[in-house]
């Protein structure tokens, strides 16, 4: 909707525009140059996928009789969709774009493992757990970015390298077990409540990563660019806090804590950008 | 222009700082603070923790009983985690031992305690060493049985036990190789029903009972047990057919459930009477004459279970020396009580602990300062397992509120 606004604001200012037919040669030579260089800013919005890498597994539950990858998490990457919202602020010149896009990102990933306890002398002895552990992560992200424009004209295919800062803002942890005892006289399928509980510690204050992608930018006629983007961010550093991984009893309690981790994050975004220079104050601004 | 210029500047300068404050792996956090429950996958089993001690490879070793198919008596079970509280090793001894009991001591990079012979019910020490090796397994001479404590004072061991033929709580001095240097007994009284709890103590079909044995003074020792149809706390030189001093409890029902000596006549105690508890962190008992426990009053705490295992320990937080009292709730959390050592006035409170329950069996300051809490979890609610808390310095620290 802003990016309509913004769209007809500007199409609007650019019907008051007076082509000058003095010295066509010449304007349109300082013309090139200024459109050199130029400043956008934009925003954009979609949803995204996260995977989870884990650097070093931590568990809560030692077994003494069996393996521990019998009880082993599993990861379920690319399943659960978040969303990101973005300010893009980009300075153009001679097809390179270096950009500044602050993003609020909440991502979801998840994992389960699983628990049996069974008798040898007796079969219908037997108990079976299951975790589903879900974590949502709301962060600020700090990308600067480079894009290069692969070619100009109307439709502006781009790719993009950089690197970002993500700050935690606030992170959940949801709980859910279910399981099926055999032991009560017949086959009990139950499952609990989910345990939810706010998480934020069990997190890294920040972590950073790489990033890389591709876009393409369509030119309205309008001075306002429509942008499709998708990125992948790899991150670098751990995501979950080495001081706290045992801070929340609730989850200790239910044999959990939080590997060290890396996240990859998986965006596509849809938006707009508009420029901050203008060549008269009929807000002429780039090829059309 | 050249502002353009220090903005993006500024950003570079602000993001280069975030990528330097990123969290890093650090293995010392993993040894400050972990939490393990130590897993057995056989529905039938059970494991419970008696006594805690971290090695000097700054692992922990867990003295712990474990429930037998074809005894009443209760199985020994030895447990070796790592500094980190991984697993290492487990022992489950053989049935000709049975019925461990605390304390767990370190004498000579050896672990001794006490346990019986289950055909005979004859005391036995036996020892380990800090990586679980080998169990060497010796009877106590003099006919000693149905052990129920000991501590270790001078390079010997007091041993508290039970003699059912003379109806008799017999306190003991054994050297480390089974030998007893000196050995007197205290009638519980005569009857049947005095015997009951005794014996359902041991094969834990009832009370487990605070049993508690140690040295005041030179020629003053105590025990917390049966005496004269009641479970007191008794004052004895070893010499005198009658006790120093009793501090009576309420038959069965009454009595202290935990006790550290601080030093003269001073203890840190506590007390249950018909199921309420109380906690008396710095008080003069006296010990000679008879007194009643009822008339120690105590912080009463309605949030512990009826009768609550109580465990105290003298640790030393930021160079303030301090009572911390473990006990289990009725949260199913094993509450711990910060209390002033010199003066016995409250600090705070930490609970260990949530979704399963939790129940309190042995504290331990670790070598960094901080405390290790070993206690009894009930995996999937239901099967008994050992489970270890170690909380940093930092984390102690912060329950003195600094």
């Amino acid at each position: 909707m802003l990016c309509f606004v913004v769209a007809l604001a500007a199409s609007g200012q650019e019907k008051k525009r007076k082509p000058s037919a003095y010295n066509q040669q010449k304007q349109n030579k300082e013309d090139e140059k200024f459109l050199e260089k130029q400043w956008w800013l934009g925003f954009k919005a979609g949803p995204n996928l996260s995977k989870a890498h884990v650097v070093k597994t931590y568990s809560i539950i030692a077994p003494t009789n069996y393996e521990a990858s019998t009880i082993g998490k599993k990861y379920d990457n690319f399943n659960l969709v978040g969303a990101q919202a973005t300010i893009e602020v980009s300075f153009y010149f001679k097809r390179f774009l270096f950009s500044f896009q602050p993003t609020y990102q909440n991502s979801r990933f998840a994992y389960s493992n699983s628990f049996v306890w069974s008798s040898e002398s007796d079969l219908t002895n037997r108990v079976e757990l299951n975790f589903e552990q879900e974590q949502k992560l709301d962060h600020a992200i700090l990308p600067l970015i480079i894009k290069y424009d692969i070619y100009g004209n109307r439709l502006r295919p781009y790719v993009q390298l950089g690197a970002y800062s993500a700050i935690l803002i606030n992170a959940t942890k949801s709980v859910t077990s279910s399981g099926i005892d055999n032991a009560a006289g017949g086959e009990n399928v139950f499952q609990n409540e989910p345990i939810i509980v706010g998480a934020k510690d069990l997190f890294a204050k920040s972590y950073w990563g790489l990033l890389g992608g591709l876009g393409v930018n369509y030119n309205l006629g309008n001075n306002v660019r429509l942008n499709l983007d998708i990125m992948y961010k790899y991150g670098m550093s751990n995501i979950s806090s080495t001081e706290n991984r045992y801070g929340s009893d609730r989850l200790s309690g239910v044999g959990d804590a939080m590997d060290d981790l890396t996240l990859d994050n998986l965006s596509v975004s849809i938006g707009c950008l508009f420029p901050m220079r203008f060549l008269s104050s009929g807000f002429k601004s780039l090829d059309h | 222009m050249l502002k353009r210029i220090n903005t993006i500047l500024s950003i570079v300068f602000v993001f280069s700082l975030m990528l330097s404050c990123s969290e890093e792996s650090n293995p010392e956090f993993d040894i400050q603070t972990f939490t393990t429950i130590f897993d057995n996958n056989k529905f039938d089993a059970s494991f419970f923790p008696i006594e805690m001690r971290q090695t000097a490879d700054g692992g922990y070793i867990v003295l712990g009983g474990r429930k037998l198919d074809d005894s009443n008596f209760t199985g020994i079970y030895l447990l070796k985690a790592d500094k980190f509280g991984n697993f290492v090793k487990e022992i489950e001894v053989e049935e000709t031992s049975v019925n461990p009991v605390a304390k767990l001591t370190e004498y000579q990079t050896k672990y001794y305690f006490f346990c019986m012979d289950p055909l005979t019910q004859q005391a036995q020490i036996a020892n380990v060493d800090a990586n679980l090796e080998a169990v060497t397994i010796t009877p106590v001479q003099g006919g000693l049985t149905y052990p129920a404590a000991a501590s270790f004072v001078d390079n010997s061991f007091i041993l508290l036990g039970y003699n059912n033929g003379d109806k008799q709580t017999v306190i003991s001095i054994v050297n480390p190789d089974g030998g007893i240097l000196s050995s007197k007994g205290y009638s519980i009284g005569t009857g049947e029903d005095i015997e009951e709890p005794i014996i359902k103590h041991y094969i834990r079909t009832g009370r487990q009972y605070p049993f508690e044995v140690g040295k005041v003074s030179s020629n003053l020792y105590f025990f917390n047990g049966f005496f004269n149809y009641t479970f007191s706390l008794v004052f004895t030189d070893m010499t005198s057919d009658d006790p120093v001093g009793v501090v009576q409890g309420q038959q069965a029902d009454g009595g202290f459930s935990a006790l550290t000596p601080l030093g003269g006549n001073k203890f840190a105690s506590s007390r249950f009477n018909f199921g309420e508890n109380f906690l008396i962190p710095n008080k003069e008992l006296s010990t000679s004459g008879i007194t009643s426990t009822v008339d120690l009053g105590g912080y009463s705490l309605p949030e512990l279970v009826p009768n609550a295992n109580v465990r105290i320990l003298r640790a030393k937080i930021d160079t303030e020396n301090v009572l911390i009292y473990g006990s289990d709730t009725k949260s199913k959390q094993i509450g711990l009580l910060f209390y002033e050592e010199a003066t016995g006035t409250f600090i705070s409170s930490r609970y260990l602990g949530f979704s399963n329950p939790f129940e309190i069996a042995s504290l331990t300051q670790t070598s960094d300062e901080g405390l290790a809490v070993c206690g009894t979890t009930y995996v999937a609610g239901r099967f008994p397992r050992i489970c270890i808390f170690k909380l940093s310095k930092e984390q102690l620290a912060s329950n003195l509120n600094k």
